[in-house]
């Protein structure tokens, strides 16, 4: 017998993303957007990082790790500063550098809460200010030095969204591709560990090496997104979609592929929004736009949501009220 | 604050002379240092009981929300005012301070709500409200010192600059009027710009106008020429007064509630059924994380400070096992870090070596062009030491450090295998399979071991006189069969 499958959430989704999709040919309608080539690559680069940063958010929010990513995205730092020292202001090398910073930094944070009693959160802020402290340091050194070349170097740690080229959208949407493939690869023991580890474990699912698996793919995501969101803003464009989509569905596949909506829509309009005037940043937006999506989950979503939460209070309240009104006179008439 | 400046002041003049202490509060280094250890002071106590409670990056929630209560503060008074509003304005401290509160609020909230997971509720909220700050530092503040670099970084190299000055004597204000003979009068046209006139066109109207007409004081007088006498002025640097201030009101905070604490910290339902309201004592506490992290913005920006708060506390978690002495080695570790910290960045590692000299011999390889020069964000350096001394405290700890770990890990290993050969050969001891069982040429291959590791544990045992040779095997001493019961009735086998 197969097991039945409820097609009623993927339809829904689809329903949503098309629906997001058509805000495009409104907004030209309504607003009067021009999309010119530099906002397309813009809009089009936001909600790719956006669909990997959300589908990469979806394991850590689930697996509790949402601050990993903020951890990570500060200890990239340094190792930008090594690459620019050593290779210059070429964005491959840079992004390499980035990658094994942060890496370094999560493996620092394993051993910490390995071999002390001090828990995850605590070695991620070490991680976290430490390695961004080396980072500024060797920042201000190169900041120091008489030459120009280092002109715009910290343009890739706050991010700047709008100066993205064609080639940045290029590396994010390999990298996309790199991770989906992987994530589908690896789907079922993915989901085993992100939910049951010991049963993992105990049937022989390579446990360590798939963690090592998700942080890389986390490093990785986080370091092509750098450039464009910034070190802070990263974090919310990971947990955000990602919390927001918890809300609407129950499985993983769903949530997946929910939060990707919800990311795609972030990305793209607050690169779309920031488009309409020079002194919007975009990936503060990305980010505002990101969390009006889960307050909006927050409340809304049924079966989880607050005012959903209030009605079935409310209801339960009415029906306890009912029935003791119908009950009220049988005691009475007992005696 | 200014009197509190003033009575210290006054108080110091006692004992030093007044360019002394101007000396020693205008010295870069003196001062960076100062600030820097108060802020590890001040984070080094309320840390501690963050990492207790599983909250240590709620502080980093904080302080980047701190920016955002900055920012609002900053357009509000701005807007009020008309003028630049000062970043260390206690106006502009408190409203910060409450945002850091509102995030830790809005933080639980959702949590509470069971929708969300403490992790992901962080980290929900706090990239929101620095979202939020930059799109409004964007749009609303230009040209003014909240660009990045002071968010990220700090200006503790600085620090001494920003001071108010104190005058002790010869302390009139010069207040110069368009009658006073020192007036500088000038002639100047009224309606030039209004009409686009030039001055000399017959239509322009003139107005005598005094240029130097005001209010001096007696610094500004001297500096001007208009006081006959030099002012007795010494300048305070201000972040020294409010890391004081902040570190004054965290320690007496401790000290005052320092049962009421602890047991919230440990046992949060006890306190609460004791009456001691834990809930109050948290907001509190996070009211103090909240005007630390405030007070410390300018000198080490919102990033570093969180620094401030971790590390020496978990350095000193690592070295003890009670809150008291945590609360006394914590300060302890953040101080030295601050200090050895300076020293770092300006080349002194500890000591031991320069920068420079590293960099010297780094040049061929990473491109330096001959740039050797190491002198760097002091902000960052103190955090780099902090890093630093916690890798210290994590290998070298006597309870729980990495060296402390392997030697256990190491002799328990030994005790184990010890105790297993010893069960061997008290199984097989006069059983006829013996002389196979027992040979010390071929024992390793029963445990399956490798033959070196089995001679060595064999030397081991004979040269503590566990086990001796005879006839080509292996039997127990006396020794070692008293060794084996104890080893037994310690684990109560048989």
């Amino acid at each position: 017998m197969t097991p039945q499958i409820d097609r009623r959430p993927w339809i829904i989704i689809s329903l949503l993303a098309v629906a997001l999709l058509l805000c495009i040919p409104l907004s030209q309608i309504i607003f009067h957007i021009n999309y010119n080539y530099t906002l397309t690559v813009v809009a089009v680069g936001g909600a790719a990082l956006g669909i990997l940063a959300s589908v990469i958010g979806c394991f850590a929010v689930l697996r509790h790790e949402s601050l990993l990513g903020d951890a990570l995205s500060h200890a990239a730092l340094p190792g930008v500063a090594i690459a620019f020292l050593i290779a210059g202001r070429e964005i491959f090398p840079l992004l390499i550098g980035a990658a094994i910073a942060s890496w370094l930094g999560t493996q620092f944070a394993l051993a910490i809460t390995r071999t002390t009693r001090i828990k995850q959160d605590t070695a991620l802020g070490i991680v976290l200010t430490g390695w961004f402290a080396v980072g500024l340091a060797l920042l201000s050194y190169i900041q120091s030095r008489p030459d120009a070349s280092q002109a715009g170097l910290d343009k890739f740690i706050f991010g700047q969204a709008a100066a993205m080229v064609q080639r940045d959208v290029e590396v994010i949407a390999f990298a996309a591709l790199i991770s989906f493939v992987l994530l589908a690869l690896f789907w079922k023991q993915l989901k085993l560990i992100t939910f049951d580890r010991e049963f993992a474990q105990a049937n022989g699912v390579n446990v360590r090496g798939l963690d090592l698996l998700l942080s890389t793919l986390l490093v990785v995501t986080i370091v092509v997104g750098l450039q464009l969101a910034g070190v802070i803003l990263m974090v919310g464009l990971l947990i955000a979609p990602a919390v927001a989509a918890r809300q609407w569905v129950h499985k993983l596949g769903q949530m997946v592929f929910l939060s990707a909506v919800f990311g795609a829509f972030a990305g793209g309009s607050g690169a779309i929004i920031s488009g309409l005037d020079v002194a919007l940043p975009t990936g503060p937006l990305m980010i505002v736009m990101a969390s009006i999506i889960v307050f909006l989950s927050l409340a809304f979503a049924p079966g989880r949501g607050l005012i959903w939460q209030k009605w079935q209070q409310w209801r339960t309240r009415s029906d306890i009220a009912d029935n003791r009104a119908a009950n009220l006179p049988r005691p009475q008439s007992e005696s | 604050m200014y009197a509190l400046e003033h009575m210290i002041l006054q108080l110091l003049q006692i004992f030093f002379a007044q360019d002394a202490i101007n000396g020693f509060l205008g010295h870069p280094q003196t001062v960076a240092i100062m600030v820097g250890s108060l802020i590890a002071l001040a984070g080094a106590i309320p840390g501690t009981f963050l990492l207790l409670r599983g909250m240590s990056l709620t502080t980093d929630a904080i302080s980047h929300t701190v920016l955002l209560g900055i920012v609002v503060a900053f357009i509000v008074l701005a807007a009020l005012s008309g003028t630049t509003p000062d970043l260390s304005s206690p106006l502009l401290i408190l409203g910060a301070a409450a945002a850091g509160v509102a995030t830790v609020i809005l933080t639980e909230a959702l949590y509470r709500s069971g929708l969300v997971r403490q992790d992901a509720a962080l980290g929900l909220a706090f990239p929101l409200l620095f979202a939020i700050s930059i799109i409004l530092v964007s749009r609303y503040i230009s040209n003014v010192h909240l660009d990045t670099d002071s968010v990220m970084i700090g200006e503790i190299g600085v620090a001494w600059t920003d001071t108010t000055s104190h005058c002790f004597a010869n302390c009139e204000e010069i207040t110069i009027t368009e009658d006073d003979r020192r007036a500088v009068m000038m002639r100047e046209c009224t309606n030039c710009v209004s009409e686009n006139l030039y001055p000399r066109d017959d239509r322009a109207t003139f107005e005598e106008m005094c240029s130097n007409c005001g209010t001096y004081t007696p610094g500004e007088a001297w500096s001007k020429g208009y006081s006959p006498q030099k002012p007795e002025l010494i300048f305070f640097p201000r972040s020294l007064t409010v890391m004081g201030l902040l570190t004054v009101l965290t320690i007496v905070f401790v000290l005052l509630f320092y049962k009421e604490l602890k047991l919230a910290t440990f046992d949060s339902g006890l306190a609460a059924s004791l009456g001691l309201r834990p809930g109050a004592l948290h907001y509190a506490l996070m009211t103090i994380v909240s005007l630390v992290a405030v007070g410390a913005f300018n000198a080490v920006g919102s990033v570093l400070v969180v620094a401030f708060f971790i590390i020496p506390a978990a350095g000193a978690y690592l070295l003890t096992d009670r809150l008291s002495r945590m609360l006394i080695i914590a300060p302890i570790f953040g101080v030295l870090g601050a200090t050895t910290g300076y020293e770092l960045s300006r080349g002194n590692v500890l000591g031991l070596f320069q920068m420079s000299d590293l960099l010297k011999s780094l040049d061929g390889l990473l491109k330096l062009n001959g740039y050797t020069d190491w002198n760097v964000s002091i902000s960052a350096s103190m955090v780099i030491m902090l890093l630093v001394l916690f890798i210290v405290a994590w290998v070298c700890s006597p309870r729980y450090g990495l060296i402390t770990l392997a030697t256990r890990r190491w002799q328990q290993s030994r005790q184990f295998a010890d105790v297993l050969i010893l069960g061997h050969i008290a199984n097989h001891e006069g059983t006829p399979e013996a002389p196979d069982e027992l040979n010390p040429d071929t024992l390793h291959e029963h445990f399956h071991w490798s033959r070196r590791t089995m001679q060595w544990a064999l030397a081991r045992l004979r040269a503590v006189r566990l086990v001796q040779v005879e006839n080509d095997q292996v039997i127990l001493t006396e020794r070692g069969r008293a060794h084996l019961l104890d080893f037994r009735q310690e684990m109560g086998i048989r």
